[in-house]
């Protein structure tokens, strides 16, 4: 017994250490940012139709990030006012919305150049990640919020050029849900995905 | 007999509360160690995004006719100027417009009192005029001591003396503003060597204003509208907090 109360103690230590210390989040998240930039443009994908790199995008990112945190943020007090099979939808809609205007945005352009920046750790649950994104001769100031949660890190926020990306779609729902419902929602997401030229004119 | 098992009981009693603390101790830190849904999704997600915008159906309707005016004619007049117009000359003109408009940024940087850096400016824009051909170059860009600094506006000057965006406005032509950056581009165009009615160039004709107001519409917009037009639930929207958290971001800087 007295031997066991000192395994558990152990067990115990060394879980809290390594909640602590687990692997370095900022090399994770940039493996999974190369990892679906590899999806674009390594020679490997190039025979890929659009739809599979959609699903190859989103197979790379939700290996390791969990989206729904990001998108139930944006939604934010909206999301209370969708019944249940709406909230999965639109969760799943607003999926493919990113990740087609990912791909739309990057199509036709170069490689973007990715570099990341000293990690700033805000408190033990939070930590920011500041990253250049270079195209031609534009950057870009990309920084994304990592918290500690049971499943790991997680991204949840992304600011873009001081533009926080959670804020700019929470405003999107705010408005829209003053006057339209979930049903509607549903609705505007199909025809925004039902359009081609999503994100072809996102300028890096 | 008795004894030691009373002994021995209470020894597992005292090794059973040991454990149950160590679990509880185990949870407790566990639970500190992550993000609560009360962090997560808590008040500043439930608050909204709170933009003032009382003007909203009318913002809506200019929105609309801006939209039409950047994407049927910015849009055409953009991508002939750019067919026609060697990428030099494109270059040198937007240095050209851009070094003239010097006293904006000294404005915004002396109304907030960071001298130092309406020093940097004045500098560069000596530097940029004489050996820089008319600032149609930026030598002193190569200079590390020069690099340049965060462009600096009445607006934003308003903004550090602590006044509010106010209500959100769409100006014709122009996008998205708000009350406190109307002031704002009201004291840039008074500060602002081209125009009138303090203009330093008394002889360009109303052509000529008129074009270099397109240009620089053109320009400004075309930088950021495309970012956020495409793939929004609502480009309105998109636009109206992407320009105040821009704002907000250059005001704290």
């Amino acid at each position: 017994m007295k031997y066991l109360s000192v395994i558990l103690l152990l067990v115990f230590t060394a879980t809290c250490a390594q909640a602590a210390s687990v692997s370095d989040p900022a090399q994770s998240l940039k493996n999974t940012i190369e990892a679906s930039l590899d999806v674009i443009y390594a020679p490997d994908y190039a025979a890929a139709s659009l739809d599979e790199k959609q699903k190859l995008i989103r197979d790379v990112v939700e290996k390791k990030y969990n989206l729904d945190i990001l998108i139930r943020r944006a939604i934010g007090r909206n999301w209370s006012l969708m019944n249940e099979s709406e909230q999965v939808r639109v969760l799943e809609l607003v999926k493919q919305l990113v990740v087609k205007a990912y791909i739309g945005g990057l199509n036709g352009k170069a490689r973007p150049q990715v570099i990341f920046e000293k990690s700033i750790q805000v408190s033990d649950k939070r930590l920011e990640v500041p990253s250049l994104v270079i195209t031609g001769d534009k950057t870009i100031h990309v920084m994304y919020r990592l918290g500690r949660m049971q499943s790991g890190w997680e991204i949840y926020d992304i600011v873009a050029e001081d533009i926080s990306v959670v804020s700019n779609y929470r405003q999107q729902f705010d408005d829209h849900f003053r006057k339209g419902n979930g049903a509607e929602l549903i609705q505007k997401l199909q025809g925004l995905l039902e359009r081609e030229n999503i994100g072809e004119d996102i300028k890096l | 007999m008795k004894t030691l098992v009373k002994i021995l009981n209470f020894k597992r009693f005292g090794r059973c509360l040991g454990l149950g603390g160590l679990f509880v101790a185990a949870a407790v830190c566990a639970q500190d160690e992550y993000l609560s849904e009360d962090e997560l999704f808590g008040e500043d997600v439930l608050n909204g995004s709170g933009i003032s915008d009382p003007l909203e159906p009318l913002n809506r309707a200019i929105f609309q006719f801006n939209d039409f005016v950047y994407i049927q004619i910015f849009d055409r007049v953009g991508e002939f100027y750019t067919t026609v117009t060697p990428q030099p000359v494109r270059t040198g003109a937007t240095n050209f417009f851009n070094n003239l408009n010097y006293p904006v940024r000294l404005a915004g940087n002396l109304l907030q009192a960071r001298f130092a850096n309406a020093w940097i400016e004045t500098e560069r824009f000596l530097i940029n005029s004489t050996v820089g051909i008319a600032g149609t170059m930026r030598p002193v860009d190569t200079i590390e001591r020069f690099a340049p600094i965060p462009k600096e506006d009445v607006g934003q000057a308003l903004g550090s003396w602590g006044i509010g965006n106010g209500p959100y406005l769409v100006l014709p032509l122009w996008g998205p503003s708000t009350l406190r950056d109307l002031a704002g581009l009201i004291g840039d165009r008074a500060a602002n060597p081209v125009q009138k009615p303090f203009s330093a160039i008394d002889h360009w004709k109303w052509e000529h204003q008129a074009a270099l107001a397109s240009a620089e519409v053109v320009a400004r917009l075309t930088e950021r509208y495309g970012k956020i037009k495409e793939s929004q639930i609502d480009a309105y929207g998109a636009l109206k907090n992407g320009y105040v958290q821009h704002r907000d971001a250059a005001v704290a800087e």
